[in-house]
C-alpha cells in the first residue's frame, strides 16, 4: 500500500500501536496445523481449508523467524508426497519392455500396437502425476505466498514452486528408488520409433511428457539446462542416427535414386513435423543435420551415380521434379559438399553428352571426307557446271576488283555433295544448342538458376566444345547458314534467336581468333556473292561480336561492310562518270576492297591475263578510279567475280552466268575455229591463271552438268595433257544457264584445314610477340613466370597460347634483341 | 475474474461485513489467491473472506483497493489525488501491517 507517512499529521499525536500479530498458538502447533493443511491440499481437499487461516500461519511463522523451519518442513512434506506418488501411480504402469535400449525396429503388427499402448499408459501416468503435483504446488505456493515474499527471496532461496519442480525431478524423474528415468526415456524413444515405423501413437501424451522434461531444469551445477536437453535429446539423437544410418543403407540397396530422394524428403518433413508436434523445436536443427549426415552426406556420389535412376537418367528423361528435389536436398548438405558433388557429376555428364555429340559428328564427318577425297582432285569446292560454247557475244557483265576483286551476281547453288559435310557441321552446332537449351531449362526449373551450378554447366560446355577442333569453323558455318539467302525461309526473330544462341556458344570457344578467320571468310563470300539475307541481321551479328569481344575484334569485319557500301556508292558515281565520258563496251561493276580487311585467300594477288575484250572496260574504271583517289593501287581480282555472257551455239543462244575466270577461259575459244582445240598448257600460258584455279575453272566448263567445252580425252579429272575445244553442239532447254564453280561456304577438307591452322598459328606468333613487347615495354623488366602468365592472360580472350609457343616467341625476341636476359636467372629486360 | 457483477463478502474481525466487487477485492494479492476458484479454498467456495482486522482498517483497505483499481491504467503524473491525504495517522501503522498481509 503506497502511502506516505508524512502526509497527514493532524489531530492528537496519540497513535495506537498496531496489534502485535503474535499468535496465541505456539509455533509448534502452528506448524502442525500447516503441515496437515498441506497434506490435505495434496489429497485434493483444499476446499475444506480456510486460505486466510493458513496463510496467516505461514505469515506468523515467517514473522517469528521460523521461516527456515517452515521452508524445510514443506520440502520434506513434498518429497514424501512425491515418493508416494511414484510408488502408487507410476511404478505399476512400467511397460513390460522395461529399459531395453538399442536401435532397430521394435517389431511390428500386434506387438507394436501393444507396445504403443503400454508406452502410452506409462506416459499418461507420468503426465497425471505431473499434473497432480503441479496442481497442489500451485496451491501450496498460494498459501505460502508470504513465505516466498518474506523468507525465500530474502534469503536467496528458490521459490517454493520451483522447489516443488526440482523435487519432482529428484523424486520422480530421476528417482533413485525406481527406474523411472530409464523407463521414461526409453518409452519416449520407442514411441518415436513406433511412429517412424509407421504405427500410430498418441502424440499428445508424448508431447505432454516432453513438455515436463522441457519445463524442468537440472541444477546449476549440471549446467542449468532443461532435462530435455541433458537427458533426452542426446539419447534421442543417438538413436535417430543409428536408425537412419541403417535405413540409408537399406534404401540404397533398392537402387532407385529418385525414390530414395523422395524418401529422404519425406523423412525430413516427418522429423520436422515431429519436432513441432511433440518434441522441442530446439531439437529441429540438430535432428535435420543428423538426417542429412546419415541419409545424404555419405551417399552423395552413390545416389548421383545410381545406374538407371541417378543423375544421368533424370537428365535423360528431363525429370524436373526429381532434379529439383535432388538439388534442394543436396543444398542442405553442410560445407557445400552436396553442391560440389552435384556440380562435378553434372559436369561429367554434360561432358559425356558433349563427347557423344562430337563423336556423332566426327563419324559422319569421316564418311563424308572419305567420299569427297575419292572424288575429283579439286575436292572441296562444290561445283555445279555446264558446258557449251560458241562465239562470245554481247554484253558481258564483267568483273574485276581493285585492290580486291570483282563483283558478283547472286548465285544460289544448293550444297549437294559437300552438303553432307555441311550438314554434319550444322548438326553439330544444332546438337550443341539443343544440349545447351536442355541444360538451360533444367538450370532454371530444377536448380533455381543457381549461379555456381551454371558455372559448372558452362565449364562443361566449354570443355567439350573446345575438344572439337573444328568448333570455330562449324560455328561460323552455322551463322553463315542462318544469314545467307536461300536457306529455309526464316523470320527475323528466328534468325535473331539463332544468332543469340550462337553467341552463347561463341563465348565458350577458346580459339576465338580461329573463329574470326572463318567468319571473315564466310562473311566475305556472303558479301561478294550478295548472298546475305539481310544487312540488318549481318550488322546485328557483328554488333553482338563487338559486344563480346570489343572493338578490335570486329574492326576488320566492319571494314568489310564499309568497303561494300563504298563500292555501291562508287558504282553510282561511276555510272555518272560513264554518262559524261561515253558508255563502256561491256558493262562492269566493281567492288573495291581494302586488302587488309579481307581474308588473305580472297585478296591474295592472283595472276590472270584478262582478255582484250575486257580491257577497255577495265581501263575506263582504272581511269575513273585514279581520277577520284590518288596514290591508291588497284589490283584486279577475278577469283570471286561473275559474268553474264550470251553464247551462240549451233542450235540457239544461251545466256551463261559464270565466274570471271571461266569467262576468261571461254573468251579464248572465241578465236578458235570449229574443231580446233587448245591444250591445257596453251590455256595456262594465255590466261596466266594458277594451276589450281585453272583446273577448277576448266572442270566447271568441261566436266560439269553443262559442258560448254569438250575435254579430250573425256574424264572427270583435268590433266596437264588434256585438250579442250568449244562444244558447238551444246543444247539445253534453259535459256539462262549458270555455270558456277562458286563454292558456297562449307566445311573445309583436311588439307584446307591444315592450311587454315598454319595461318592461324602464324598469326598467333605475331600476336604473342606483339603482346610480349607490349607488356615488356610497360614493365621494362619481368620474371619469366610473370611474363608468361601475363601473356597468357592477355591473350586468353582470343585463344589460349601454349607455354612452348610463348617461350619460343621470347627466344625469338631475344634473338632479335628486343629483350635480353638479366643476370639473375629467369628474368628479362626490355631493350628500347 | 473481473466480472463487475461478481461480488464477494469481506468480514472484519469485529463483525463488519463489506460487499465489494471481485475486481476490487482481487487488487489484493492475498485476496486474489484466497478467492482463486481453481485452487478452490473454503473462501473461494463461500465467496466470503474473514480478515483479521478491525472494520475501520478494512474499510480503508477497501477504499484503497478501489482507488488502485480506478487509477490502474493511469500514468503516475496524471493522478491528481493523493491517497495519503485520506489516511488518518491514527490508523497508519495498523494499516501498514494490514497492507503487508494483504499484498495490497
Amino acid at each position: 500500500m503506497a502511502m506516505s507517512m508524512g502526509a497527514a499529521r493532524r489531530g492528537k499525536p496519540k497513535i495506537r500501536p498496531p496489534k502485535r500479530p503474535t499468535s496465541e498458538t505456539p509455533i509448534k502447533d502452528t506448524w502442525t496445523k500447516l503441515a496437515n493443511a498441506i497434506r490435505e491440499i495434496q489429497n485434493h481437499n483444499a476446499s475444506k481449508l480456510s486460505y486466510e487461516e493458513h496463510y496467516r500461519y505461514g505469515y506468523n511463522m515467517v514473522l517469528h523467524k521460523h521461516g527456515d523451519q517452515l521452508y524445510n518442513g514443506v520440502k520434506v512434506l513434498i518429497s514424501e508426497y512425491l515418493d508416494k506418488l511414484a510408488e502408487e501411480k507410476i511404478v505399476p504402469t512400467f511397460p513390460r519392455s522395461g529399459g531395453t535400449r538399442g536401435a532397430g525396429k521394435l517389431g511390428g503388427g500386434a506387438e507394436a500396437i501393444e507396445r504403443a499402448l503400454e508406452g502410452d499408459r506409462f506416459l499418461k501416468a507420468m503426465k497425471s502425476a505431473w499434473e497432480d503435483h503441479t496442481g497442489s504446488m500451485r496451491k501450496i505456493r498460494d498459501i505460502l505466498k508470504y513465505m516466498d515474499k518474506g523468507y525465500s527471496t530474502a534469503n536467496g532461496l528458490p521459490l517454493i514452486y520451483e522447489v516443488g519442480l526440482t523435487l519432482f525431478l529428484q523424486h520422480i524423474i530421476r528417482s533413485i528408488k525406481h527406474p523411472i528415468h530409464t523407463h521414461l526415456i526409453s518409452t519416449l524413444l520407442s514411441q518415436v520409433q513406433l511412429e517412424r515405423d509407421g504405427e500410430t501413437i498418441t502424440r499428445s501424451t508424448v508431447r505432454e511428457c516432453t513438455d515436463i522434461l522441457l519445463r524442468l531444469n537440472v541444477s546449476e551445477r549440471e549446467g542449468g539446462k532443461t532435462v530435455y536437453v541433458t537427458d533426452f535429446e542426446p539419447e534421442f539423437l543417438k538413436r535417430s542416427s543409428e536408425f537412419y544410418g541403417l535405413e540409408a543403407v537399406e534404401e540404397l540397396e533398392k537402387g532407385d535414386a529418385a525414390q530414395y530422394l523422395r524418401r529422404v524428403e519425406r523423412r525430413l518433413a516427418e522429423e520436422a513435423d515431429r519436432t513441432v508436434h511433440y518434441l522441442s523445436t530446439t531439437t529441429h536443427p540438430a535432428l535435420q543435420e543428423l538426417l542429412i549426415a546419415n541419409l545424404l552426406t555419405p551417399h552423395l556420389q552413390t545416389i548421383l551415380d545410381m545406374p538407371g535412376s541417378g543423375l544421368v537418367t533424370m537428365l535423360d528423361s528431363n525429370r524436373i521434379a526429381d532434379l529439383r528435389r535432388l538439388y534442394v536436398l543436396y543444398l542442405k548438405v553442410p560445407k557445400d559438399e552436396g553442391k560440389i558433388a552435384l556440380r562435378s557429376s553434372l559436369r561429367n555428364d554434360i561432358e559425356e553428352r558433349g563427347k557423344a555429340v562430337n563423336q556423332g559428328n566426327s563419324i559422319s564427318e569421316r564418311s563424308e571426307t572419305g567420299a569427297a577425297e575419292a572424288g575429283p582432285s579439286n575436292s572441296s569446292k562444290l561445283t555445279q557446271d555446264q558446258n557449251g560454247n560458241d562465239g562470245i557475244e554481247e554484253e558481258n557483265d564483267n568483273t574485276g576488283g581493285g585492290k580486291g576483286k570483282g563483283k558478283a551476281k547472286a548465285i544460289s547453288s544448293s550444297p549437294t555433295s559437300a552438303g553432307n559435310a555441311l550438314n554434319s557441321a550444322l548438326k553439330w552446332v544444332q546438337d550443341v544448342l539443343e544440349l545447351k537449351d536442355k541444360f538451360d531449362s533444367i538450370l532454371e526449373t530444377a536448380f533455381m538458376g543457381d549461379k555456381q551450378v551454371q558455372v559448372s554447366i558452362n565449364e562443361a560446355f566449354q570443355s567439350f566444345i573446345n575438344a572439337n577442333p573444328r568448333a570455330p569453323e562449324y560455328l561460323s558455318l552455322f551463322i553463315d547458314e542462318n544469314l545467307k539467302k536461300g536457306t529455309k525461309a526464316r523470320s527475323e526473330d528466328e534468325i535473331e534467336s539463332a544468332l543469340e544462341k550462337t553467341i552463347v556458344l561463341f563465348r565458350f570457344l577458346s580459339d576465338k581468333d580461329k573463329f574470326e578467320r572463318y567468319y571473315k571468310n564466310h562473311l566475305a563470300r556472303r558479301l561478294l556473292y550478295a548472298r546475305s539475307a539481310s544487312d540488318d541481321s549481318e550488322k546485328q551479328m557483328v554488333t553482338k561480336l563487338k559486344m563480346e569481344m570489343g572493338f578490335q575484334f570486329t574492326q576488320k569485319l566492319e571494314g568489310m561492310f564499309t568497303d561494300m557500301r563504298l563500292s555501291n556508292e562508287s558504282a553510282n558515281t561511276f555510272r555518272n562518270y560513264l554518262n559524261r565520258h561515253g558508255a563502256l563496251p561491256i558493262d562492269l561493276s566493281v567492288n573495291v576492297l581494302t586488302a587488309s580487311y579481307w581474308p588473305q585467300p580472297i585478296v591474295a594477288t592472283t595472276s590472270c591475263t584478262f582478255p582484250a575484250a575486257l580491257q577497255p572496260s577495265m581501263e575506263t574504271f582504272q581511269k575513273y578510279y585514279d581520277s577520284r583517289h590518288s596514290g591508291r593501287r588497284l589490283t584486279w581480282q577475278g577469283n570471286l567475280g561473275t559474268a553474264d555472257v550470251r553464247v551462240r551455239f549451233k542450235t540457239r543462244s544461251h545466256d551463261l552466268n559464270l565466274s570471271t575466270h571461266a569467262l576468261v577461259v571461254l573468251l579464248l575459244f572465241e578465236e578458235t575455229k570449229s574443231g580446233e582445240s587448245l591444250s591445257y598448257p596453251d590455256i595456262k600460258s594465255l590466261t596466266d591463271l594458277p594451276d589450281s584455279d585453272l583446273s577448277r575453272t576448266l572442270q566447271s566448263l568441261a566436266c560439269g552438268k553443262f559442258r560448254v567445252l569438250t575435254k579430250i580425252p573425256k574424264g572427270r579429272d583435268i590433266n596437264m595433257n588434256d585438250k579442250f575445244e568449244f562444244n558447238e553442239s551444246f543444247t539445253s532447254n534453259l535459256q539462262r544457264i549458270k555455270i558456277m564453280q562458286v563454292s558456297s561456304n562449307k566445311p573445309e577438307n583436311s588439307k584446307e584445314r591444315e592450311e587454315t591452322q598454319e595461318m592461324v598459328d602464324e598469326e598467333r606468333k605475331h600476336q604473342v610477340e606483339a603482346c610480349i613487347v607490349r607488356i615488356m615495354k610497360d614493365r621494362k623488366q619481368m620474371t619469366h613466370n610473370d611474363l608468361i602468365s601475363e601473356v597468357a592472360h592477355q591473350l586468353s580472350t582470343r585463344f589460349s597460347p601454349t607455354m612452348s609457343l610463348i617461350k619460343k616467341r621470347i627466344e625469338g625476341l631475344i634473338d632479335r634483341e628486343y629483350l635480353e636476359r638479366t643476370n639473375d636467372m629467369g628474368s628479362y629486360r626490355y631493350l628500347a | 475474474m473481473s466480472q463487475e457483477e461478481d461480488f464477494v463478502l469481506l468480514e472484519s474481525s469485529d463483525g463488519y461485513t463489506f460487499v465489494v466487487t471481485r475486481r476490487i477485492a482481487e487488487a489484493s494479492g492475498t485476496l486474489k489467491s484466497m478467492l482463486d476458484e481453481e485452487a478452490n479454498f473454503e473462501e473461494a467456495k463461500n465467496k466470503t473472506c474473514k480478515i483479521q482486522q478491525r472494520g475501520v482498517i478494512l474499510l480503508k483497505v477497501i477504499e484503497y483497493l478501489a482507488y488502485k483499481v480506478q487509477y490502474a491504467e493511469f500514468n503516475a503524473e496524471d493522478i491528481k489525488e493523493d491517497f495519503s491525504d485520506r489516511i488518518d495517522p491514527y490508523i497508519a501503522l495498523e494499516l501498514l501491517t494490514a497492507a503487508d498481509f494483504l499484498e495490497a
